[in-house]
């Protein structure tokens, strides 16, 4: 008899272990990215900015008593072997949650397969519409990134207020180029109908050359120019466009999207960056008007990443990992299907404000920085003036 | 003793086990492997056996994984017709980039093969209208196996897992085919022609044509890999094609030992293990993936294979003794 008691005993305190063991495993979050080669310069910061949201929800104690655990893996830039990071992941590590991927072929890629697994799936940076047009939408698929219609119809909502009306476009010749630019040229049209479009040029993606097409607009002697050359093909761009008095013939009516105004553009250029062009940005680390909790974020982002001027990119990592978070809490379980439910027309309070998760295609109001460049005498690169953010919410559909 | 035991078989008949030892993540390695095991013995058939140095093999499997996912997906075509499709449709290719490259020899054929496959590769990431471009067509369907409903114990298991063992046969199939055609005296041929293709000129046999050949069978073979690894990835993309996949088929190719026909098999399996382990461990894996390798290649030139028959030679050489 005693010995039965004791057996009871010990196997309910066994179990009882065992459940305290179970509240207290983490939940994984999977976070495919690329950490090498060229786009590592973007995929290495928007890790860091989910680190440290991790770090700064687990320290409060995690959401449902759990810590958050990221387990990070190299996508390396190609769609294939971020669906098989992302299967490794699900299959292997048993992560609940999938946040990542970067460029507009990983995302679409990943889909598919947090659809058949029936995994959330929060996709920080990819832009293309694409990832949740309707034939592509499903419950598990989500958008915390801005997208190329948010893009381009801002960047048009601006040139509507300029006092021009040839307006040029210079584009990369594949789908992210063409979708932005289209959805720039479209709405432009649209909200300002005495526009003309003299112009469209289409170099290919990665073109070394670009005079030719330079030589091209500026004959055709346009007032205005919206840009999509993201990255290092603004920069070979800009790099070119400058002794050609490009900028100057176009009074520096330029307007860059794919960031051509970031942290990350005008560090690399330097003192040859065309001040005065118009730009995006995901983030700005000087934001004069922002929220307090912007500024805050900033400095603990300077001390998280040991960087006095930090990237611009950390907070797409961020602002993923909180709706996550904000989804799981609401939904008080990690079951896919409720943190599905919990994520429809959800609202986080993220450092650049409110931002929302419509609940009709899955995708979040999140508009970029804008603003013309200067040169501050305080940085050794061109920064934003007059910081502006659009609230795409009335243009997103 | 080693050799009585038919091995081939009995791989064959464990890897057809692996969907009941209950991951699904090893039915997705077993996939994995045995899908590019294919398209790595269908390269050796230019390396190892014709002596063809080809550095634009992926242009075959991306145009074979970008038929079969053009035909199933945009035209709702079944698998059947599709998997036969995709093959063919490379060997024509190669049949074309084929018949320059055979023109030129060494480095020259290699450098074409790159130029051809880039080429392959720029037409999938610009036409948008039909390889859906940069971003690829992802959501390629699985194929229909609710037949496999019919086989008693295949009912019950999950559509991965039916896919493996559809993928399993098929390799099998087309592996089996490969061998036949090496051993056939049109393989003995090729392996003349790598051996000496002047004297083989000389003694008539019209080396160009027999290289031609062999390019557009390698290709095919490609194709049927590419097909499949489209779907078990459930979706093509543009870097199917690119170059880096035909380095990557290249390294597992001599790496396994292109001296041998199993060489590029265990090429294939020993370097996507070695990927994911080493990808899931460390971001760092670039430094170490390419030690091992140099230290591989360094230390075994005639590949893994190579070494362990070697090595299996001095054992029974010793037994003997």
């Amino acid at each position: 008899m005693k010995r039965r008691i004791f057996l009871v005993a010990a196997s309910s305190f066994a179990m009882a272990v065992s459940f305290g063991a179970m509240a207290a495993d983490p939940i994984k979050v999977g976070f495919p990215m690329i950490l090498s080669g060229p786009g590592a310069l973007f995929g290495e910061p928007a890790l860091k900015g989910a680190q440290m949201y991790v770090e700064e929800v687990n320290a409060k104690g995690g959401v449902l008593g759990r810590k958050i655990q990221l387990i990070s893996r190299d996508t390396k830039g190609n769609a294939d072997e971020a669906v098989r990071v992302v299967r490794e992941l699900i299959l292997r590590e048993d992560v609940n949650f999938i946040v990542g991927t970067l460029t507009s072929a990983e995302g679409p890629a990943v889909s598919p397969i947090a659809k058949e697994n029936k995994i959330v799936f929060v996709a920080p940076i990819t832009k293309t519409d694409q990832l949740t047009a309707p034939a592509n939408l499903h419950p598990y698929v989500f958008r915390s990134a801005s997208t190329t219609t948010i893009e381009g119809r801002t960047a048009a909502e601006i040139v509507a207020k300029w006092p021009v009306t040839r307006i040029a476009t210079i584009s990369p010749d594949y789908a992210y180029g063409q979708d932005v630019t289209k959805a720039f040229v479209e709405h432009l049209k649209k909200i300002k109908p005495s526009v003309e479009i003299v112009d469209q040029q289409w170099p290919k993606l990665g073109e070394a050359d670009y005079t030719p097409f330079i030589n091209a607009q500026l004959a055709k002697r346009p007032e205005a120019v919206f840009s999509s050359l993201w990255g290092g093909h603004f920069v070979t761009f800009a790099k070119q466009a400058k002794p050609l008095n490009y900028f100057q013939a176009i009074n520096n009516n330029f307007i860059g999207a794919g960031e051509a105004a970031s942290i990350e553009s005008t560090k690399s250029m330097g003192a040859d960056y065309p001040v005065g062009i118009w730009g995006n940005s995901y983030d700005v680390f000087d934001w004069p008007d922002g929220p307090q909790s912007h500024k805050d974020y900033i400095a603990r982002l300077k001390k998280f990443t040991n960087e006095e001027h930090p990237s611009s990119w950390p907070i797409t990592g961020y602002i993923a990992m909180q709706f996550l978070t904000a989804a799981i809490a609401k939904a008080g379980s990690i079951d896919s299907d409720k943190v599905s439910a919990a994520m429809k027309d959800i609202s986080v309070d993220t450092p650049l404000g409110k931002m929302t998760m419509r609940a009709k295609d899955h995708q979040a109001n999140h508009g970029q920085f804008w603003g013309k460049t200067k040169r501050d005498p305080k940085y050794p690169f061109a920064v934003i003036e007059n910081v502006t953010r659009i609230d795409p919410a009335p243009f997103m559909d | 003793m080693i050799n009585r035991i038919p091995w081939v078989l009995v791989i064959f008949l464990v890897a057809l086990w692996v969907p009941w030892y209950g991951s699904r993540f090893y039915t997705f390695l077993a996939t994995d492997i045995a899908i590019l095991a294919l398209f790595a013995l269908s390269l050796n058939l230019l390396l190892g056996y014709t002596g063809l140095v080809s550095f634009g093999h992926a242009a075959y499997f991306g145009i074979g994984a970008y038929t079969s996912a053009i035909l199933m997906k945009t035209h709702g075509m079944p698998f059947a017709v599709s998997f036969p499709a995709a093959g063919l449709m490379a060997a024509a290719f190669a049949l074309v980039f084929g018949y320059f490259c055979v023109r030129l020899t060494k480095i020259y054929f290699a450098m074409l093969t790159l130029a051809f496959a880039q080429i392959v590769w720029a037409i999938c990431f610009k036409w948008n209208d039909v390889t859906g471009g940069e971003q690829g067509m992802p959501n390629v369907p699985y194929p229909d196996m609710s037949w496999m409903a019919a086989i008693p114990g295949l009912g019950g298991l999950r559509l991965g897992d039916q896919f493996y063992l559809l993928v399993l046969v098929l390799v099998a199939l087309a592996v089996a085919a490969l061998r036949r055609i090496v051993s056939s005296p049109f393989g003995r041929m090729l392996t003349v022609i790598r051996e000496n293709p002047e004297r083989a000129e000389f003694i008539g046999i019209n080396v160009r044509r027999y290289q031609l050949a062999a390019f557009a069978v390698a290709g095919f073979f490609a194709g049927l890999a590419g097909a499949l690894f489209g779907i078990f990835n459930r979706g093509v993309f543009p870097d199917f094609a690119y170059w880096t996949k035909s380095a990557e088929v290249l390294i597992m190719t001599i790496l396994g030992g292109m001296g041998h026909f199993w060489g590029p098999a265990v090429g294939a399996m020993v370097l996507t293990l070695l990927n994911q382990q080493i990808t899931s461990y460390t971001e760092y894996w670039p430094l170490i993936l390419g030690s091992i390798l140099v230290i591989l290649l360094f230390g075994f030139p005639g590949g893994i294979v190579g070494a362990l028959v070697a090595a299996g030679r001095r054992l029974t050489r010793r037994g003997n003794a």
